[in-house]
């Protein structure tokens, strides 16, 4: 028998199918082949892109030249653009407004052979440090309301070019997906008076059979209630709402977490296409003290058909409980 | 400038790039290793090779799961959920879970060996459609069930599998989805307001308007959303207001088979057979003694329709995280080139 399992924050059931649980075997997975042609990530190609916003690079190396070691810059081929007013207006009984917006991407190292499971500590310390400083740095706009960090690896989760690289997107609107997580802890939190989220990971940590590891700062878990077969989540210990508040220890904590569970999903489902996401406090209101910043990593393993996108209701394979274990289990490369 | 559009139902914000607009030719389809045709077990003749039928539809007074059948639904070959047992609702910690019981039906829409149902006849898209209003019917009868979803994955990048022979499928679920009450509620906030249909004034602002509209017959339009997730979604709407597809007069039956076929050979033509999916949106079951609170208004504010949605762009990060979707090409302009695809419909309508 299957099992039905409801999100305690935002309400979705999703089917879990314990009767024949899919191991890693049962997906096909994406090749990553490095093709060939000109990186506009690489050194020596800075010209190629939207001149640099943010950058670390040895002193009195210029802007735009090569020699740096992390660059955003502007996505060349924004979704949305920073110039402009938002101009909200109506049209009968529909409502719309202008495509305002920050589209940058992080080119997260020069080196167009590794990818983010590869970068070093100090590496991923930087990406990191650069995900907090821009999200900081757009916050003088007041035209913007929710910042959203996220990463497209492999064809099939979205990414168009090969080079590691992550991406930031300010938007002049809270999104759908993230009201709903906002308003279902929100709700959580005033029964209870506690965040929905400090008690998943205190019911995860204590069953011990959803936790794909831990550290000083961080918990990876496996959720309850995966939308997708080995979907992980990342959350800070310490209750927080607002990603950008992280702090040094956290910081050096956050880079250990995210590598080791990169490294594990690779080595379990032999180098997925995936996603990950930063979910955390929009700018505006700053105040959340039902809400708990994580990050969620799904890996693209199933198609998406038309029962999840009419219903909103996931069918997941791979029971969280077995995905965890598998990639607990997962031998490391040293 | 691109726009942000939101969608009035549910209050999803779409990115509409108006600028950078992707035309048909920009999206490759893609179709994966399939099951040999000689091996499909939906076929006539191998009725053998699937569980016993649940409801057939035959004219030449052949026997049951026999060869002779115009359409023929079956329990699905891999059900998800099913159907014998009790929910079990239950609590773990913080965690609610429940058992998965459902009903998880296949309708085979033609005996021959078609991927596309846009290459049955009309007559074979009606037997379908009336099929799927049979089993809603009798699947709402039973209490457990709290909605039905008839949906169409068509491609393998729509999630039809190695199977390639044509079908529609039917889902029946102990509770009502998410997405359905996010649209319920959108309904009824706007009915609230104004005590009028949203979807029916959307349709009153959409004709005078002509932008967004593909085809139109008797009783059902074919639209593009204003604010579309996708490029080339499909909205197939009734003119006359209801809640429930189930209760679709026959009038109204054979003219949705008539415009079914009219979309699916346009978008076929267009986009050069691309991977869809279609999912119908309905009222959920309204078993007597739940009907009380927001479902009071339900059948003046809620207005069943059809979401078509071809498969040409990956879902990434950002979509998931955010429930915000980039759309590449407006709607106006996927509208104006299935509109114009008249020739091919034409020709295709005559067969």
């Amino acid at each position: 028998m299957s099992e039905l399992r409801r999100d305690p924050v935002i309400g979705r059931w999703n089917i879990i199918d314990t009767d024949e649980p899919a191991g890693p075997s049962a997906f096909e997975v994406e090749h990553h082949a490095l093709g060939g042609g000109k990186c506009p990530f690489c050194y020596g190609n800075e010209s190629l892109t939207p001149p640099e916003i943010y950058v670390l690079r040895p002193p009195q190396s210029p802007p735009n030249s090569s020699g740096w070691t992390l660059r955003v810059v502007s996505n060349k081929f924004p979704a949305l653009k920073i110039e402009g007013e938002l101009d909200r207006r109506g049209l009968g009984v529909f409502d719309l407004c202008n495509g305002v917006g920050a589209h940058e991407v992080i080119v997260e190292t020069p080196d167009h052979q590794r990818q983010m499971a590869d970068l070093t500590h100090e590496e991923l310390v930087n990406v990191i440090r650069a995900f907090k400083g821009r999200s900081l740095d757009l916050r003088g706009d007041k035209r913007l309301k929710y910042s959203l960090i996220f990463k497209n690896f492999g064809l099939s989760a979205g990414a168009s070019l090969e080079h590691t690289h992550s991406q930031l997107i300010a938007l002049p609107i809270v999104p759908k997906r993230v009201q709903e997580e906002l308003k279902g802890a929100q709700r959580y939190f005033e029964f209870r008076e506690r965040c929905a989220y400090c008690d998943m990971l205190s019911q995860d940590v204590q069953e011990d059979e959803r936790v794909v590891c831990e550290n000083r700062s961080f918990v990876a878990i496996c959720p309850f209630m995966s939308n997708f077969p080995f979907e992980t989540w990342i959350l800070p210990k310490e209750h927080g709402a607002d990603f950008a508040q992280i702090g040094p220890e956290a910081i050096t904590d956050f880079a250990r977490i995210l590598k080791e569970t990169l490294l594990r999903l690779r080595v379990t489902l032999s180098n997925p296409a995936y996603n990950f996401i930063i979910h955390t406090a929009p700018i505006e209101p700053r105040v959340w003290e039902a809400y708990h910043w994580h990050m969620e990593l799904m890996p693209k393993l199933t198609k998406i058909a038309g029962f999840e996108w009419g219903t909103g209701f996931y069918i997941n394979p791979t029971p969280p409980e077995l995905a965890a274990k598998l990639l607990r289990e997962a031998r490391l490369p040293l | 400038m691109p726009e942000l559009r939101k969608d009035p139902l549910i209050g999803r914000w779409v990115i509409i790039a108006t600028e950078r607009a992707k035309r048909p030719v920009d999206f490759v389809a893609s179709h994966d290793e399939s099951l040999p045709a000689d091996e499909c077990p939906f076929c006539e003749g191998r009725e053998a090779h699937t569980q016993k039928e649940i409801l057939t539809v035959r004219s030449d007074g052949s026997g049951p799961n026999q060869p002779g059948w115009k359409v023929r639904v079956i329990p699905s070959i891999k059900p998800v959920l099913r159907i014998e047992g009790q929910l079990n609702r239950r609590g773990k910690g913080m965690f609610d879970l429940m058992d998965g019981v459902g009903a998880h039906e296949l309708i085979i829409e033609s005996p021959h060996h078609i991927s596309n149902a846009a290459d049955l006849p009309q007559e074979q898209l009606h037997a379908s459609l009336h099929a799927a209003i049979q089993r809603m019917t009798d699947l709402e009868r039973d209490l457990r069930f709290r909605y039905v979803l008839w949906f169409k994955n068509y491609g393998s990048t729509a999630g039809a599998g190695r199977v390639q022979h044509t079908r529609s499928q039917l889902i029946a679920t102990p509770v009502i989805p998410l997405r359905v009450k996010e649209e319920l509620a959108g309904a009824r906030h706007y009915f609230e307001d104004k005590e009028r249909c949203l979807v029916c004034d959307l349709l009153i602002q959409e004709r005078e308007a002509k932008t967004r509209i593909v085809f139109e017959s008797t009783h059902i339009i074919a639209l593009c959303p204003f604010a579309g997730r996708f490029p080339f979604e499909l909205w197939i709407v009734p003119k006359r207001h209801r809640c429930d597809f189930n209760k679709m007069q026959p009038e109204e039956l054979t003219d949705l088979s008539y415009v079914m076929k009219q979309i699916l050979v346009r978008l076929k033509a267009v986009l050069n057979d691309p991977p869809y999916n279609a999912i119908l949106h309905t009222a959920p079951f309204r078993h007597p003694g739940t009907r009380v609170g927001h479902w009071r208004t339900l059948e003046d504010d809620y207005h069943w329709h059809i979401e078509l949605i071809p498969r040409l762009t990956r879902v990434a990060g950002f979509e998931w995280g955010s429930g915000f979707y980039i759309n590449p090409t407006p709607p106006e302009e996927s509208a104006k080139y299935l509109r114009e695809a008249v020739v091919e419909a034409e020709v295709a309508a005559a067969h």
